[in-house]
């Protein structure tokens, strides 16, 4: 601390070129430093480097690096961000060359105009961060490299005097201030448009890992370390309670003895075009911002009404009540939706495509199919089930995120064997045991759960949240959910994957899980400390990030309809009259101090029997006031008062230092 | 061809637009009409900035990137009127102008006051390059912290003598982030006297009824003849200053000189028309000036005659100034005298 200070005073007395080449280096590095969370490692080290050659080259007074030398390293450089990516077109190159470029421009700034150069190059590069992360922390950061460009910027425009450099942050931190409302106001009003405004390169977003179409063993739990935001939810009104709490995604029908996948695309003959659906109860209405995934799957209650609506990019409803958009959803995305937690869905007596629900591998996982043959014997369907769920409750099963490895058969291995399982697991072998035994069944993926927010109230599920369940098809009840892992870990299904798995020790070191793992325990500070920043954040999504079109309209309407009456808008208009005139009358001419203080004198001089003729310039009033009458002090006082009035006025030169405040003392000892 | 044409259409285009109005007398005071403002380059780059970042964050769809572009755009306004403010409300007064001799360069003094609570940093003036593309004078960058004055003075070729209006001011700022050129046009109502440049190799001077006297080259005027009231343009070295010593001025005592007599035998007689009229004008001006300057560091009383102007001879600054002043303005159209004060 005290060698930045020392540091900083070094920089307040060494010459201006110096200190505002060691800003201009400063802030540049302040732009930077997050692009090292994304470039690799050399290109952040070779940017370091060369800030600190600049550096070294401008403490020390040397020379700058003839181009000779600059020139083959940054063709170097350049080449080595081709070797990195094998391309230098896309995103990623493209803002490594950036950084480089930037870089490379200190060892050649010449002229002022380098400075705009670079001090734009900057801001943009600014921007490119954002490709990588748009978090409140990293909106701080900018706004403290934009303070650190504008105090730069300011800093090469003074001509004489330099104010220490505490007072030119301080102004550029009043321009940042007098920006940010009309900022705010620009942010808000400016007509959005929905991009992309062209095809984007493919690297443009990541993909991100998420609910994939297939499921194995081993997909689903290796979800659960995630603590990723899937989505979050805002109901109107109460939210459900946790256990009803089933986000369904993507439904599962083929089996290939191993993995799960979704029945062939196009639907097979006999299966209807839209799901049969009776919906009872009360309907529950909330809203869903969906974090970019990348993904076309969207996510709704068990069970939704109809697709939601997403203006361009339109989304269906598949015949299994799978939400899809026509587009992956490769921004935020916030849309409303309806569900029922009551319904019978494909009630009726028959299954127009019982097949493809009843599918297995021939051959495969013999000892299942042979249990599941077994259960036939109970006439009915509903006590097959029930069969099967005691079995899971009843026999030693685990509910675990490290089950061992299955090899071939792995149902077989996994209900016979190792008895231990992740959810998925647990689906796929009920769906096995269920077809067997003549149930049509399918598996269902998706989220089960998620963390109410107390401050905000947003409901929040995370990657950690995601299930597998199961349907099953009965007569008459159509597709009846049965969630198999409920019967062997309810606590799951009751509260959270963190209370259904005992906490691993971080690092091996028992007790450390307590301290840090503070998610499960609600009253401790940290844990509100964690919800305030969540909903926080979840805020600055909501309208920072996620301010669409659509959102914009909306707002813009309710103002327009709160705010713009005749009433208002009178009362808009009068207060801007009112503040024009107000600066009208406030940047009025004012007069010449020293004037006024001439003027006071002449009066009090009247007022003393001895006012100025009008035909009388200061000197001659001076010279007739030599004989009046008046005590001696106040005769060297005039005198003097008005030798310092005819100088300002009439004589060369910029007037005296001080001169009001002495001219004013004089004036003073005229009484 | 198309390059003058250009030129005279630029030429005509500033004078509409920037009116080069009548001179200005006393105190002028900056209003906000007066104040052009005008994105320059480092601008207009910056405006390409704020669209490349609008694109890029309408493409990416970077609500970050959204929020930084409206804050750039909002900074590049309020560096708008930050420009604006650094210059607008100031006051500027010129100061008497001295005198100078052709070939020398006149200062014009100009004095920029700050009444406004705000420091203005960063302010150029310079008489700005006028229609014909010749560029006058150097500029000067000054500050004018908040409540003072600062003064700048500003170097003006005198070539020729005569009057000298100085040209229009400009005062020009791109503080606080160089974005905007706000600028301003003032033209003081200064004038400086240009004198004749004296001339090169002096000839002698010339002597009424003694010519051959010139060697003596001294004071020839030292018999002392008594004590007069003080006049203005009495040399200060011919003051009675033991005389003024005992007197108090406050009590109405007077300044007094001491008169010489014998001087007069001496009197040098500059005489414009005893010059052969061969001579061009200006010569014969060039050398009236020498000869007035050679008198004056002789201290010889010198009667001058020029034109319809008969001066008494005399001596001193103010002597000096009248003769210098009246062969600044020989023969020069009246409408142009009437303009020097």
């Amino acid at each position: 601390m005290t060698g930045l200070r020392a540091l900083l005073r070094g920089v307040s007395v060494m010459s201006r070129d110096k200190s505002d080449t060691l800003l201009l280096l400063g802030s540049t590095l302040l732009v930077l430093i997050p692009h090292s969370l994304h470039l690799p490692v050399w290109v952040s080290l070779l940017c370091l480097a060369t800030l600190s050659w600049r550096a070294l080259i401008t403490l020390g007074g040397r020379r700058m690096p003839s181009s000779i030398l600059v020139l083959p390293l940054a063709g170097a450089a350049m080449l080595g961000v081709l070797q990195t990516y094998h391309t230098i077109l896309g995103k990623d190159p493209g803002v490594a060359m950036l950084v480089m470029l930037v870089a490379f421009k200190m060892l050649e700034m010449h002229a002022r105009r380098d400075l705009f150069v670079v001090v734009f190059l900057c801001f943009f590069l600014t921007l490119t961060n954002f490709f990588y992360s748009q978090t409140i922390g990293m909106g701080l950061m900018t706004g403290l490299a934009v303070l650190a460009l504008l105090t730069t910027q300011l800093s090469f425009q003074y001509a004489g005097r330099v104010p220490p450099l505490r007072r030119r942050v301080g102004t550029a931190a009043m321009v940042l201030a007098l920006a940010a409302p009309l900022a705010l106001v620009m942010f808000v009003v400016f007509p959005r448009v929905q991009g992309p405004l062209w095809g984007m390169p493919s690297d443009a977003r990541a993909s991100r890992t998420g609910l994939s179409d297939d499921m194995s063993p081993g997909n689903v739990s290796s979800l659960a370390q995630s603590e990723a935001v899937v989505f979050r939810a805002h109901f109107n009104g109460a939210t459900p309670e946790q256990p009803r709490l089933y986000w369904r995604a993507i439904v599962l029908g083929h089996f290939d003895g191993r993995t799960w996948t979704r029945t062939a695309a196009g639907t097979p003959n006999g299966s209807p075009g839209a799901p049969v659906l009776a919906l009872r109860g009360p309907a529950l209405h909330y809203d869903i911002t969906l974090e970019p995934l990348n993904t076309r799957w969207l996510y709704a209650l068990d069970m939704p009404r109809r697709a939601p609506d997403l203006g361009a990019n339109p989304a269906r409803m598949s015949p299994e009540v799978e939400l899809s958009s026509a587009a992956a959803v490769d921004m935020r995305l916030r849309y409303d939706a309806v569900s029922y937690l009551d319904y019978t869905y494909q009630g009726g007596t028959d299954l127009p495509d019982a097949a493809r629900w009843l599918q297995l591998p021939p051959g495969a996982n013999p000892r299942t199919l042979a249990a599941g043959q077994a259960l036939v014997q109970q006439g009915d369907p509903l006590a097959r089930v029930q069969t099967v769920l005691r079995r899971f409750r009843s026999e030693p099963f685990v509910y675990t995120l490290e089950p061992p490895l299955l090899g071939a058969n792995p149902v077989d291995q996994f209900l016979f064997g190792t008895r231990a399982g992740f959810c998925e697991h647990y689906s796929s072998a009920f769906v096995v045991l269920m077809r067997a035994a003549g149930v049509p069944a399918r598996v269902v993926t998706g989220y089960q759960g998620g963390e109410t927010n107390p401050v905000d109230g947003y409901l929040t599920v995370r990657q950690s949240d995601a299930h597998a369940w199961a349907e099953v098809w009965l007569s008459q009840r159509g597709w009846v959910r049965v969630d198999p892992t409920a019967a062997v870990a309810p606590e799951r299904i009751q509260r959270s994957l963190a209370s259904a798995i005992p906490p691993r020790a971080p690092f091996g070191i028992d007790g450390l899980g307590e301290l840090i793992n503070f998610s499960t325990n609600r009253d401790g500070w940290l844990a509100q400390l964690r919800y305030h920043l969540s909903a926080v954040n979840n805020g600055w999504n909501q309208w920072v990030l996620n301010y669409t079109p659509d959102r914009q309209r909306n707002l813009v309407r309710s103002l327009t309809t709160g705010l713009f009456n005749w009433r208002s808008a009178g009362l808009l208009a009068a207060s801007a009259l009112l503040l024009w005139s107000a600066y009208l009358l406030r940047v009025r001419r004012r007069s010449d101090p020293i004037d006024a203080l001439y003027s006071a004198l002449c009066k009090r001089l009247a007022q003393q029997g001895a006012p100025r003729r009008l035909d009388e310039g200061p000197t001659a009033y001076a010279a007739r006031l030599a004989s009046a009458n008046f005590p001696p002090a106040r005769h060297q006082a005039i005198a003097a008062f008005l030798r310092h009035y005819s100088a300002y006025r009439y004589g060369p030169g910029a007037p005296a230092p001080h001169l009001y405040t002495t001219m004013k003392s004089l004036l003073a000892q005229c009484r | 061809m198309a390059g003058s044409l250009m030129k005279g259409a630029r030429a005509r285009a500033q004078s509409w637009l920037f009116r080069p109005g009548k001179l200005e007398a006393g105190e002028v005071f900056l209003h906000r009409r007066r104040i052009y403002i005008l994105p320059n380059k480092a601008g207009v780059a910056f405006a390409l900035l704020l669209l490349v970042l609008l694109i890029g964050s309408i493409n990416y769809t970077l609500g970050l990137g959204f929020g930084l572009t409206f804050l750039a755009g909002a900074i590049g306004v309020v560096d708008m009127v930050l420009t604006y403010r650094n210059l607008a409300h100031l006051y500027l007064r010129s100061t008497r102008v001295p005198d100078v001799f052709a070939g020398e360069e006149a200062r014009v003094e100009l004095l920029v006051t700050n009444r406004s609570r705000r420091d203005r940093f960063a302010l150029r003036v310079d008489f700005p390059t006028s229609a014909a593309g010749k560029s006058q004078g150097i500029a000067h960058t000054i500050d004018v912290p908040a409540g003072e004055s600062s003064a700048v003075r500003l170097a003006l070729a005198a070539d020729k003598r005569g009057v000298l209006q100085a040209p229009r001011v400009r005062i020009l700022t791109r503080f606080p982030l160089g974005l905007f050129t706000s600028w301003c046009y003032w033209a003081p109502d200064a004038q400086v006297i240009v004198y004749p440049a004296p001339e090169a190799v002096p000839a002698p001077l010339p002597m009424a009824g003694r010519p051959g006297d010139l060697a003596g080259g001294g004071p020839g005027n030292d018999d002392f003849a008594g004590i007069r009231n003080y006049q203005p343009g009495d040399p200060l070295r011919h003051m009675a200053w033991r005389q003024i010593a005992r007197l108090d001025l406050k009590l109405g005592g007077t300044l007094a000189t001491k008169q010489f007599e014998g001087g007069a035998r001496h009197d040098v007689v500059l005489d414009f028309h005893q010059l052969p009229a061969s001579l061009d004008v200006e010569l014969r001006l060039a050398r009236m000036t020498r000869w007035v300057l050679e008198a004056e560091r002789r201290a010889l009383p010198y009667a001058f005659r020029l034109g319809a102007l008969s001066l008494a001879a005399g001596n001193g600054p103010a002597h000096q100034a009248t003769c210098l002043r009246a062969l600044a303005l020989f023969g020069l159209p009246p409408s142009t005298q009437g303009a020097a004060r």
